[in-house]
């Protein structure tokens, strides 16, 4: 019975403090408005930049392969691919047109659509083109393809791997659209910062897509590989960026980026709503997940392998879950954010 | 651990239960049983149902489904409610309305999905089903005979992309479709695939041919006509998502009128308190009002339906289902368990509050 008892609790609160919300509005909503733009604003910058050096290293790597060249070009995906993380959060406002998001990152991807788009792609006679990947789908468009073309393991073993004239194409022309995308973004974002500042429902759509993109890392990034949920196994495979192994370190780059960008004016906010205790408590629950690295960046199968490591991965589950609730129970109520049954359901 | 029934009767006995205060009859609605509503529902402990309450706001049964459903229809004749998965919808359930026991549990045809709505014909026969033929992203009506268990007896070609809500015209033979033009598939779950190329419309079609007979198209490509209603004087109003950005607010509602879509667009203020996105709008039979919910911006709204000329509006977090009450108010459902009875002449009042996720539409 409790936990009816609280979801029913919180829903009524949530009902007073919303209704309270609107007759009180914020402090300087559009000063905290200005200070996510640019926090926002140099994520997607660096996006752009690791993006293009991506692209650029993927161009020298398939000119002339070598082993070096084959590292740097990992390390180069593994920073552009971080960067990504830490905007990952923002589902609002540009990264919306042509489903750029998406467009970055695939995922969830049960029918594995991205190991049999590079299948057909790689096999395929048909040139590999801009307009190709334009037209080939999101499961194309992305990080996980080139994720897949540098970490797949049947693939490396396979007369399809890197640097296959074939696969190389795919790995240029990908990485060419993810920089474009990303340049794309950043320009449209400095465009939208008129908009932003003067529409306050972007004020509410920017705290719940920190609470939203918290429940993601909580259920599905964490909760679900770790066999917490569902049938109750543990699966690296349900995971973003098994591949890779770099699951943990794309969960990190999440929270730095959610620290880094949104955290300092929302805590301004919490404390312009007299909640200053609250505020301190989610910085300190902040630090307190970040601690958990570097012990939980290794791949999520040895995560979920070893009891030892298991139980880091545990640590961390265990203070993310605590900040989602600080978030998206406590900090909602106190700022009148509803997020909805209905509303987050898109019919 | 606490059965659904003892679980209901103990939110019903708390402090949190209901204050019913004059929820009177409904009205009459093309079918039967005009004394009871139903709802798909969520419950706290994550999964989902089918739930149907009397006048009073007390819930009759929660019939258990497998995964989220989304909005059904009365059938005129054996005491037969439907309803529908949530899009991409793999089955419907046939329930019997005054026990929620199963009747039928009805699978979606090879390469096809629902997308949440359907009607009746009128002798209760017919049942026309929105659904997406989703390789090739044609929007269909599938058509089931109910005396024959549900079985698939023909299909209605659209020539257009994701159908979403359909009511049947008093005349008895045309259905209205509201196509909300976004293309989706499975693959990608709910992504919508393009926007920049939507048609969005509204098919007046005839139920026994399938001839489209009237295709309206809203003002702006991106207004996707989601839901609709039909007033019994044959009035229709239509309601759209707005897929473009936030800080656009265009009309989002709207009445066929001379063969065009009349829209209707309120003061910024209740613009920016729809959020570009209605979930239902329901023309009330007894008279000329229609009122409208936003689950994203919260808000409830009643409009006269003949000028467009805001009534009323009331903040109802994530409200989403509308109902119209005898006596010319309407009930308003939330995502957070409310009831909520909203109309022109004094403010909103809350009905019941219950343990439970009122998912989109009463039907």
């Amino acid at each position: 019975m409790q936990p009816i008892i609280r979801a029913f609790c919180a829903s009524t609160l949530a009902v007073a403090a919303s209704l309270s919300f609107a007759d009180a509005p914020m402090d300087g909503p559009q000063n905290t408005r200005a200070g996510w733009h640019a926090a926002i604003q140099s994520g997607y910058d660096l996006l752009a930049e690791e993006t293009t050096q991506l692209a650029e290293h993927a161009s020298s790597y398939c000119t002339a392969p070598d082993e070096q060249l084959r590292a740097q070009l990992e390390q180069h995906w593994r920073d552009a691919f971080m960067a990504w993380q830490q905007v990952r959060f923002v589902d609002f406002g540009p990264v919306e047109n042509n489903n750029l998001a998406w467009q970055f990152q695939f995922w969830p991807d049960p029918k594995n659509l991205v190991a049999r788009k590079a299948g057909y792609l790689t096999n395929s006679d048909q040139p590999i083109t801009a307009d190709l990947i334009e037209q080939s789908g999101v499961a194309v468009q992305g990080f996980p393809m080139l994720e897949y073309l540098l970490f797949d393991e049947a693939l490396s073993n396979s007369k399809n791997a890197l640097p296959a004239p074939h696969s190389c194409a795919l790995l240029t022309t990908v990485t060419r659209h993810i920089a474009e995308n990303s340049k794309q973004l950043s320009d449209d974002w400095h465009s939208f910062k008129t908009p932003y500042l003067n529409t306050e429902a972007y004020q509410v759509s920017t705290l719940k897509s920190a609470m939203a993109a918290l429940e993601i890392l909580e259920e599905k990034r964490l909760a679900k590989p770790m066999g917490l949920r569902g049938n109750g196994k543990r699966n690296p495979y349900i995971t973003d960026a098994w591949r890779s192994g770099t699951s943990a370190l794309s969960v990190e780059a999440t929270l730095r980026g959610l620290q880094q960008h949104f955290l300092p004016e929302f805590l301004k906010l919490l404390e312009q709503k007299g909640e200053a205790p609250l505020a301190q408590r989610i910085q300190r629950q902040f630090e307190a997940a970040l601690d958990n690295f570097p012990g939980a960046d290794r791949p999520m199968a040895t995560l979920l392998s070893d009891d030892n490591a298991f139980r880091t991965l545990q640590g961390l589950y265990v203070d993310v879950s605590q900040l989602t609730t600080l978030f998206n129970d406590q900090a909602a109520v106190a700022l009148g954010v509803v997020r909805g049954f209905n509303s987050s359901d898109g019919d | 651990m606490m059965d659904r029934r003892q679980l209901l009767k103990a939110a019903l006995a708390g402090s949190a239960a209901l204050s019913l205060g004059g929820c009177t009859l409904l009205p009459r609605k093309s079918g039967f049983n005009p004394e009871l509503y139903s709802a798909a529902v969520g419950k706290p402990d994550g999964t989902f149902g089918v739930s149907a309450f009397d006048l009073s706001g007390q819930p009759l049964w929660v019939s258990p489904v497998a995964t989220r459903c989304h909005s059904g229809c009365t059938r005129p004749v054996n005491n037969q409610l439907v309803f529908f998965e949530r899009r991409p919808g793999w089955s419907f359930y046939v329930l019997d309305a005054s026990t929620g026991k199963r009747l039928h549990h009805i699978d979606a045809a090879e390469g096809e999905h629902f997308v949440g709505h359907g009607v009746f014909s009128p002798d209760g026969r017919w049942l026309y089903a929105t659904a997406s033929r989703y390789e090739p992203g044609e929007g269909i009506i599938a058509v089931y005979d109910a005396e024959q268990n549900y079985q698939r007896v023909n299909t209605f070609e659209l020539a257009g992309i994701g159908p979403h809500q359909i009511t049947l015209h008093p005349d008895g033979e045309t259905l209205a479709i509201a196509l909300g033009g976004i293309l989706t598939h499975p693959d990608y779950d709910r992504l919508k695939l393009n926007l920049d190329t939507m048609a969005p419309a509204l098919i007046l079609m005839n139920r026994r041919s399938g001839e489209i007979v009237g295709r309206l198209n809203p003002s702006h490509h991106q207004q996707s006509l989601r839901h609709l209603d039909v007033h019994p004087s044959g009035k229709v109003y239509v309601a759209y998502q707005h897929q473009g950005p936030r800080h656009e607010m265009p009309a989002l509602l709207a009445r066929m009128e001379n063969n065009r879509l009349r829209e209707i667009r309120f003061d910024d203020e209740t613009q920016a308190g729809l959020a570009n996105y209605i979930a239902s709008v329901i023309a009330h039979p007894e008279n000329d009002l229609v009122a409208a919910a936003s689950p994203v911006g919260g808000t409830a709204v009643v409009f006269q339906g003949s000028t467009g000329k805001l009534l009323a509006k009331a903040s109802i977090p994530d409200c989403s289902g509308v109902q119209a009450l005898a006596g010319g108010d309407f009930l308003i459902s939330s995502g957070q368990g409310k009831l909520v009875r909203i109309g022109a002449q004094q403010p909103a009042v809350d009905i019941a509050q219950l343990p439970l996720y009122w998912d989109h539409h009463l039907v």
